[in-house]
């Protein structure tokens, strides 16, 4: 500690008031007039509480929170898979439609070309025998 | 529960003694805070009255001893820089008074010098030299009282201490400063 840092110190010692000090004070609180309560005093008092309170209150609604978050995404997962077993099934119907039209064409096509294949294997015996 | 604590409860439940002697325990802070800024003991006594008044009104939002010293440092730190805006003197370093006479275990008439010629300094300066001096608060609790950067602490505090050292070498002549 420099000297004058020590000189400070020692000037700016603490001093205590007149004797009566306390008294005077005590004689002016009780002659000023009454506080009329504040409204935000009021707010502030219902929402003061102790801390452990407002840490449950905390951890309550964090709790709250998330078991809305993962309600909400358990639900969106159902909804998503439901939709997905609906697809799955509209694509299975098409494809038996269609296999079902597929398998009707080919008996059509056979039926058609048997009388054109019996008729093309009697033209070539007939060559067979005129040669 | 500390015996400040026991009496704050008790105070803010009306409890009359319990608050005077939280005025007892603080009162020379408060009045000493208030008496080297303003250098006028009457103006001095007036404002830390004030200052009580105000903790009194205010008494349910006092959480502990430690936040009603900072409350107490910060209300009367502010009012004195109030008063100081309001009536704004030009401070002339030989029209302050000489305190009254008190023990001193250094030279008496360099703490008078110089308790005068910390009235002279500019009121934020002046502050922040008597919270370091008087109260022996760190830099970071200055700032947090005056609510001021700490910078502005540290810079306020070493032109105070040039200009205190300049004046003193200057009145005092031949001093170990």
């Amino acid at each position: 500690m420099n000297p004058l840092d020590y000189e400070l110190k020692n000037a700016l010692r603490r001093e205590e008031p007149s004797a009566d000090f306390t008294e005077r004070v005590l004689a002016r609180i009780q002659s000023a007039p009454a506080r009329k309560p504040d409204w935000r005093e009021g707010l502030r008092k219902i929402f003061r509480l102790h801390a452990l309170q407002w840490a449950t209150a905390a951890a309550l609604c964090v709790a709250i929170i998330i078991g809305m978050v993962a309600y909400r995404r358990h639900q969106r997962t159902l909804a998503e898979r439901a939709e997905g077993e609906k697809a799955r099934a509209q694509v299975m119907l098409a494809l038996h439609i269609a296999s079902t039209r597929l398998n009707v064409a080919l008996r059509e096509v056979q039926r058609a070309e048997s009388p054109r294949r019996i008729r093309t294997d009697l033209k070539s015996a007939k060559t067979m025998e005129h040669l | 529960m500390t015996r400040m604590e026991l009496a704050l409860a008790q105070a803010a439940n009306g409890d009359a003694s319990a608050f005077a002697s939280i005025v007892r325990e603080h009162q020379a802070m408060v009045f000493s805070l208030a008496c080297h800024f303003l250098h006028d003991r009457t103006l001095a006594e007036d404002m830390a009255q004030e200052v009580f008044l105000h903790l009194y009104q205010n008494l349910e939002t006092i959480q502990s001893s430690t936040h009603l010293k900072f409350w107490l440092r910060k209300v009367a730190s502010h009012r004195c820089i109030d008063q100081a805006r309001e009536h704004k003197p030009h401070v002339n370093i030989e029209e302050i008074p000489e305190p009254a006479g008190r023990s001193a275990e250094s030279d008496p008439l360099l703490a008078q010098r110089l308790q005068r010629l910390v009235a002279s300094l500019p009121d934020r300066a002046r502050l922040v030299v008597i919270l370091r001096f008087q109260e022996e608060l760190e830099y970071h609790e200055i700032a947090e009282v005056l609510e001021m950067p700490i910078n502005t602490v540290k810079s306020n505090l070493q032109r105070a201490l040039a200009i205190l050292r300049n004046k003193l070498e200057r009145c005092m002549g031949d001093v170990p400063v």
